[in-house]
């Protein structure tokens, strides 16, 4: 009778302690996975992730593999503590070969996560930028702004993969320096294109703060003399003898008003 | 089955139009090649269609919609008083689910879509304008009927051609028709004397305002006391509208160009 049992502790003497606690932290580490990975997956639910990246390409390229963004980012995580037991356990278990090379992972690994999960971030975030641009702009029908919703969208996912490809060491220098160009180019253009833009909404914020004229004054402003029927951020109307002058603001603020009593 | 179907080609035969409310394109398409003439009414040509007809805004009330619609294709001279017309819209949410058979007849022309269309102010204003009007209509001001006067656009002349009573509440204020807040704040200082004046925009220029246009030749419909006369006066002589409430009969009525244009009961509105 007590043949079996004997057998039974000769396999678990049989077996170093060292094993079972690498089991055991495998075990742990099985869990700990299983369960960060239903909290991630809830948690991004409750913060509205599906609602918001509703549409987006990669939403439906996941969907079309039966899974979803949120579910790939909460399996990702899963898979990332699972990856981390399992050298924690060998590490435990003193598995002597290799151990070089499983140092190397073990260092690695972390940042292979982060950089998959920037990509994965950074593309979402592009193809919902490229789509609000787009409802944004379907408003105006001019087939040339057609290009606009997508060099936001590769503008954006150019970035994640500059901060992917940082995170797991690869020389990003010269990418980083075509990334600097491109942006002086776009602000350099931008400030150019809406200089009087800005500096007539400068001025509009001063004309309706202090209101140095209001509707139904006669003002002479840039050389027009009218009554001023609508004052707005960028724009002054005044109107004269059935004449409408749009006058920007920052010329009414360059050149001076007249108002007109009489 | 087949008496609702003859029913519906009942309906639909010898139809002389076909109104088409904000249709997809692809719906569209399908009437392509038709014989009938189909008018698309929406915000926007998204379709592309030859003819269309601009919604300035969208009515949730569908015989509003219609009603608009019509009276839009008739100042284009796409439909005129007696033509049968068939109008596909959509009652609910989401696709076309109905078809409506309306006889046009110059009643349907209430003058209602000019209002709209051809005012200096932007439909918008004019709407939000019209509805706390036609509000203050219904409830008056704590519960006693009241009177009110807006003239809507055209601030500039309007202000010129009046005089301030007291000093303006909106005096230096950045506020506009159409918020709920700036509602209350109207229909509280509804129980001053004056009319309210509002840009084209929908900025409240002033309140307590004293119009003086010159009132000659203005022929407004006998009964109507100093308030309208006012109304109708200052619209001949700027290009405003005039929205006014009676005190005394509770109706709100437009006047445009000296003229009266429209006329509607709260009540049933």
């Amino acid at each position: 009778m007590s043949a079996v049992p004997t057998s039974l502790s000769g396999v678990v003497s049989a077996v170093p302690e060292r094993i079972w606690l690498a089991l055991l932290v495998l075990l742990f580490g099985l869990v700990a996975a299983y369960v960060v990975g239903v909290i991630n997956r809830r948690l991004l639910t409750r913060a509205g992730v599906p609602d918001v990246i509703e549409g987006t390409a990669f939403e439906r390229t996941a969907r079309e593999f039966d899974t979803s963004t949120v579910r790939i980012l909460a399996s990702l995580s899963s898979y990332f503590i699972v990856a981390v037991a399992v050298i924690a356990a060998m590490t435990v278990a003193e598995v002597n070969y290799l151990e070089q090379f499983w140092a190397g992972v073990a260092a690695f690994l972390p940042r292979v996560f982060i950089a998959v999960v920037v990509l994965i971030v950074g593309v979402v975030i592009g193809d919902k930028a490229e789509l609000l641009v787009a409802e944004r702009l379907r408003g105006i029908k001019l087939p040339e702004l057609g290009v606009l919703p997508p060099i936001v969208k590769y503008s954006i996912v150019y970035v994640a993969a500059l901060v992917a490809l940082g995170q797991v060491g690869v020389q990003t220098l010269a990418l980083v320096v075509l990334l600097a160009a491109y942006a002086f180019a776009v602000v350099l253009f931008a400030a150019l294109g809406l200089k009087d833009l800005i500096a007539s909404a400068a001025a509009g914020v001063f004309l309706l703060l202090r209101q140095p004229y209001g509707i139904g004054d006669e003002v002479k402003v840039a050389g027009e003399r009218g009554i001023v029927q609508e004052v707005d951020l960028f724009v002054t109307h005044i109107e004269a003898g059935g004449e409408d002058h749009v006058i920007p603001n920052h010329s009414v603020f360059r050149d001076g008003i007249v108002l007109i009593r009489d | 089955m087949a008496s609702l179907t003859d029913h519906l080609s009942d309906l639909v035969s010898d139809a002389d139009a076909v109104l088409l409310f904000s249709p997809t394109s692809s719906f569209f398409d399908r009437f392509e090649g038709d014989d009938t003439d189909v008018v698309v009414i929406a915000p926007d040509n998204d379709v592309d269609a030859e003819v269309f007809v601009e919604l300035p805004l969208p009515f949730d009330n569908v015989k509003d919609r219609i009603r608009f619609g019509i009276e839009g294709a008739m100042d284009a001279d796409l439909v005129s008083a007696g033509d049968e017309v068939v109008c596909v819209a959509s009652v609910f949410d989401g696709g076309p689910d109905s078809v409506i058979r309306v006889t046009v007849d110059e009643t349907v022309h209430t003058g209602i879509y000019g209002l709209f269309v051809d005012s200096r102010a932007e439909p918008s204003v004019i709407r939000d304008v019209f509805e706390v009007a036609i509000e203050l209509g219904q409830k008056g001001q704590k519960g006693k009927p009241v009177g009110a006067l807006f003239v809507v656009g055209d601030a500039g002349k309007v202000m010129n051609k009046s005089r301030p009573l007291s000093y303006n509440p909106f005096e230096k204020s950045h506020v506009h028709v159409g918020d709920p807040i700036v509602n209350v704040m109207l229909k509280e200082f509804s129980r001053l004397d004056g009319a309210f004046v509002v840009s084209d925009s929908g900025k409240i220029v002033s309140a307590y305002r004293y119009l003086e246009p010159g009132a000659e030749g203005v022929d407004i419909p006998k009964g109507l006391g100093a308030r309208h006369m006012a109304g109708g006066a200052i619209t001949r002589d700027t290009n405003a509208t005039a929205i006014v409430l009676s005190e005394s009969d509770g109706l709100v009525r437009a006047f445009k160009a000296g003229e009266l244009v429209l006329e509607i009961d709260p009540e049933e509105y």
